[in-house]
């Protein structure tokens, strides 16, 4: 009798508890302990930042290779910081968290003026070192210019992006408007890809973004012609450069410099600088924002702070 | 032969209970069986069913966060990243923590409040390449589903996800609760039907039982009905097909013992009236003759003086006085006048005196009668006495003996004693059991009883009751 019913239980335990994974441990979830400080990198990383052009995922993506190409160069890890808007990077850079840093032109006017931002290089593609702001439209808008989107729905980019909201600021002033009450509503995309995309698909009836980011855009994806269509064309600007940190060691700064110098010089360095969109990085003087610094002065501090 | 014991030994207690026990341990057993059968079934499937669904929230959960703590990691937004794993909690009820680690394996985000179990960070990591990764972690609070999703192909790091049993457990409690409700409520069902059916099996059974004790105390007019057309209903009809025959046979039986009564009878009256024409015979002409005989060699004796000798004269006259003797006593054995005369009372004392000077045993007689019994009573007190003083002549080795006989209302009762060595009462066989039915069979020709004592340390007592009312 004891032995059927012993057996009987033995069949109920056995049935009830079918663990089909097998289990790889045990935890007390109660037993909280204070976690441990990270233990320091082997060695120092070089703290590289890059503003938020396009999306963190996608600036991920396409500077890999790039940060791959230094850390086996420089032969020391390398820290990739992203932020959400450019002025959170200039923070960095003024304060030294970054060693380096891939600004866009109108934050480095703004930290070279401010606290001493350097430059180190700037990119060249299709052999300059100038850039556009593109008024963009969806494709079948009737919009020709900044003119016909009174009243619509603007996309800008990130506060003190030149491309993004500066120059757009600018033509609408230049209509005699301030612009929150020239459009309906306006956004911040805090890039340019997102920007694009808020065109595409409709979201927004119009948006200013930097012409490298919209050409890469457009490489990579050329169904993009067909739902959006560029209105206006801005003139030249200087191209968004790469600076370091008033804080960052001359030694270091040296050896980035020759290097990037010389990356388009390297085979292996070809990845690296295609999948930034770059052709190669040349040495670039001040002097060339200067055009720029024209049209920021020109735009009321009220208006560019977000 | 251990199976058979144990067979036997389980029969043993089975066999013992009750056809109602048996049937509701019938019924019981096969319902609980069926019951447990069911349950267990019913919790195999449900928790395979659970524990793949379990599986496949915890991996897409963890899918959602990996994909949406992207950008937040990205940009080092902490607090976002804070948010987005309380939100994840908060809005899957079985999600018991939830963390975010970087590439180096260091947590930067979790839901653990005041601390973190570090021995989780080790049991569970999902490899770049891989789209997630699950493992089955025991903790003291259950089981939980832990997957890891690498975010940008663990390029910023993983995002890890407990997802506890709890909720599988309570609807595998909730299930067995339920079923074993139900296994209650049709076992009680169960009980009233088997007590239902054990009413319609045994009814049958117990009437057949009681018309079974009538049969056995002699009465034969009880039928059983025939509930239903089965097994039972043809015991029942067998039972009564068989009491029919008994009844039947008891009357045939009946029928012959009425006629051996009157055939006794008739042969103990011819018996008795054939002794007392013979016991008439002796006394008037053969007494008469032997008489006449005396006198005449008496006669002969004086008067015969040229006799030759007159002493053969003497001798002949003493031999007929000793016949006569002889055939006075043979009368009176086969049947006392003075019984026909004078009655029991004065024919016992006769018997007795007789019988007193015979054996030298004393003999207390108290006979209270105040009249005359009817012939056949008489005559069967004074056989069964003459029988009984008989037999303590010969077997009882007596040193006294007595006879009571008194009316008691409509009954006479008769008690013969003596203080012998006595005898088994229970013997069957031999001239004294003869003896004894003999007496037996006179008392109850006259639906009297007739009952014997005896033994060693008391001698024996004969009881004899007859009644005068029905004769």
């Amino acid at each position: 009798m004891k032995k059927i019913s012993l057996l009987l239980i033995l069949v109920l335990t056995s049935c009830s508890a079918i663990p089909q994974t097998e289990i790889v441990g045990k935890v007390d979830l109660n037993n909280l302990q204070p976690l441990p400080t990270p233990e320091g990198y082997d060695a120092v990383p070089l703290r590289v930042a890059v503003a938020a052009v396009i999306s963190p995922k996608g600036t991920v993506e396409s500077y890999s290779p790039f940060l791959s190409y230094l850390e086996k160069k420089l032969n020391r890890p390398i820290k990739l910081v992203q932020r959400r808007t450019y002025l959170e990077i200039n923070d960095l850079i003024e304060h030294g968290e970054v060693d380096i840093a891939f600004v866009c032109t109108s934050a480095y006017i703004q930290g070279h003026d401010s606290f001493g931002m350097e430059l180190l290089v700037a990119p060249q593609v299709d052999g300059k070192t100038t850039y556009n702001s593109l008024l963009i439209v969806p494709a079948d808008s009737q919009a020709k210019s900044m003119k016909d989107l009174r009243g619509k729905v603007f996309a800008f980019t990130d506060p003190i992006s030149l491309s993004g909201r500066v120059y757009p600021t600018y033509l609408v002033q230049q209509l005699g408007f301030p612009p929150e009450e020239f459009f309906a509503r306006t956004i911040f995309t805090y890039s340019h890809d997102e920007a694009i995309r808020a065109v595409a698909s409709g979201v927004a009836d119009g948006a200013a973004v930097d012409s490298l980011v919209y050409d890469y855009a457009l490489a990579r994806d050329p169904s993009l012609a067909e739902k959006v269509k560029v209105i206006q064309r801005s003139p030249d600007f200087g191209i968004p450069p790469v600076v370091v940190s008033p804080f960052t060691r001359p030694q270091v700064k040296a050896e980035l410099q020759a290097l990037l110098l010389e990356m388009a010089n390297d085979p292996t360095a070809r990845d690296a600088l295609t999948s930034i969109g770059v052709e190669r990085f040349v040495l670039i003087d001040d002097s060339v924002y200067d055009s720029v610094r024209a049209l920021v002065g020109v735009i009321p501090t009220s208006a560019v702070q977000p | 032969m251990t199976l058979k014991k144990i067979f036997r030994r389980i029969w043993a207690i089975v066999g013992a209970v009750t056809v109602r026990a048996k049937i509701l341990g019938i019924v019981l057993g096969f319902i609980i069986l069926l019951g447990v059968g069911v349950t267990l079934e019913a919790r195999y499937a449900l928790t395979a069913t659970m524990t793949a669904q379990l599986e496949e929230q915890s991996i897409s959960v963890s899918r959602d966060l990996a994909a949406r703590a992207t950008d937040p990691i990205l940009l080092n937004n902490l607090l976002g990243l804070h948010d987005l794993l309380d939100e994840t909690l908060a809005n899957n009820p079985n999600v018991r923590y939830a963390f975010i680690v970087d590439p180096q394996g260091q947590v930067i985000a979790q839901t653990f409040e005041g601390g973190f179990p570090l021995d989780l960070l080790t049991l569970n990591s999902a490899a770049s390449t891989e789209h997630h990764h699950t493992a089955l972690i025991q903790t003291d609070e259950g089981l939980v589903w832990d997957t890891a999703v690498p975010i940008l192909d663990g390029k910023i790091g993983a995002a890890r996800i407990g997802l506890a049993d709890d909720s599988m457990r309570a609807a595998l409690s909730t299930l067995t609760t339920q079923l074993l409700l139900t296994i209650l409520l049709v076992s009680a069902t169960g009980i009233l039907v088997a007590i239902f059916l054990t009413w319609i099996l045994t009814r049958p059974i117990l009437e057949l039982v009681n018309a079974t004790k009538s049969v056995a105390k002699g009465d034969f007019t009880p039928r059983v009905p025939r509930w239903a057309d089965d097994e039972i209903g043809d015991l029942a009809e067998a039972f009564n097909a068989m009491t029919e025959g008994l009844a039947r046979t008891d009357e045939l039986r009946h029928e012959r013992e009425v006629l051996r009564r009157q055939l006794l009878e008739k042969v103990i009256t011819t018996q008795e009236d054939e002794r007392r024409r013979i016991a008439r015979e002796l006394h008037d002409s053969t007494s008469q003759s032997l008489t006449s005989l005396i006198v005449g060699l008496r006669m002969m004796e004086t008067n015969c003086v040229q006799c030759a000798s007159p002493t053969k004269a003497t001798d002949l006259r003493q031999v007929a006085s000793r016949t006569l003797d002889e055939v006075r006593d043979l009368s009176m054995r086969l049947r006392p006048r003075v019984l026909d005369d004078l009655g029991l009372a004065a024919a016992l004392e006769r018997l007795v005196s007789e019988w007193q000077s015979r054996n030298k045993i004393p003999v207390d007689v108290v006979i209270q009668l105040s009249e005359r019994l009817p012939g056949e009573v008489e005559t069967a007190l004074y056989r069964i006495a003459q029988e009984t003083l008989t037999n303590i002549a010969r077997h009882a080795k007596a040193k006294s003996a007595s006879i009571l006989i008194e009316k008691h209302g409509d009954t006479v009762r008769a008690i013969v004693e003596d203080d012998g060595v006595g005898f088994d009462a229970n013997m069957n066989q031999g001239e004294r059991h003869l003896g004894l039915l003999g007496m037996r069979e006179r008392a109850e020709l006259l639906n009297g009883t007739l009952t014997v004592e005896s033994d060693p340390a008391h001698g024996t007592s004969i009881f004899i009751e007859i009644p005068l009312g029905s004769v």
